[in-house]
């Protein structure tokens, strides 16, 4: 679900919530099943055990971390990801990914130099 | 809600010798960190990141252990320093390309759900923060 992005940006110290809100594997699984299109909130109760507050708990701190828009269709709220809202987590990876890069280009130019030998 | 780091890379060099630039503690020591590495399954060692006082990173210890080692063909090793880099593992797989070796590197298991839940938000905050600004440090380095 999640690709890589160049820019490297510390997660900004007033917003702690997408790390916070990606935390619990309920609130995973709710993202993993709006990756595929926007449900109702009774559509996410029912692939769950918990109750219905319980979802709307978690709908909530996604919606407060800006990982779900809310939208009213007549009496139903539907729920819709915004997988922008995950960079600084990419971001995160992206500086691995970047150590990874240049350790294999320090195993590139090692290899060369035994080659020299 | 994992994650995987994967790169292909070529080598002009022949499997055999590329094998000897990653399952070799001297190689890795040269262009890794320091290490204790022995080419056996089972084996635990470390890597050893040294401080560098210039950018106000205090050094690190990556525990490892060797979980596949097969000649000249596959090295896959666990990485583990904390939080979603708690037990992650590497692996190099080589496979002949004419006269050299492509590489598959993988690095996998960042568990992107860590620090836990139920910790408070500045825990998890600073946790990030911190693991972030050290592999800074190291990849400036």
């Amino acid at each position: 679900m999640l690709t890589y992005s160049a820019g490297i940006v510390m997660p900004a110290v007033h917003k702690p919530d997408v790390f916070a809100a990606i935390s619990h594997s309920a609130r995973r699984q709710i993202l993993d099943l709006l990756t595929k299109g926007e449900r109702p909130v009774n559509e996410i109760a029912a692939h769950f055990e918990m109750s219905r507050p319980a979802v709307s708990q978690h709908l909530r701190v996604l919606l407060d971390a800006g990982l779900l828009t809310e939208q009213r269709h007549g009496r139903e709220r539907r729920y819709c990801f915004v997988p922008e809202r995950l960079s600084p987590v990419r971001d995160w990876i992206a500086l691995y990914d970047r150590f990874w890069d240049d350790r294999l280009r320090r195993l590139q130019k090692h290899l060369a130099k035994m080659d020299d030998q | 809600m994992s994650n995987t780091i994967r790169k292909e890379i070529l080598f002009p060099q022949p499997p055999e010798r590329v094998w000897r630039g990653i399952a070799n503690s001297a190689a890795l020591a040269d262009w890794m960190f320091p290490n204790d590495f022995e080419p056996r399954v089972g084996h635990q060692f470390t890597f050893r990141v040294p401080p560098n006082p210039a950018v106000g990173f205090e050094g690190l210890t990556v525990r490892c252990e060797v979980r596949e080692c097969e000649a000249p063909k596959r090295l896959a090793f666990s990485w583990a320093v904390a939080g979603p880099v708690a037990d992650t593992q590497v692996s190099f797989q080589l496979e002949p390309e004419g006269e050299g070796t492509r590489m598959i590197f993988e690095h996998s298991g960042f568990d992107l759900s860590q620090p836990g839940g139920n910790l408070a938000l500045k825990g998890a905050e600073y946790g990030w923060a911190k693991m972030l600004g050290q592999l800074g440090a190291v990849v400036a380095k």
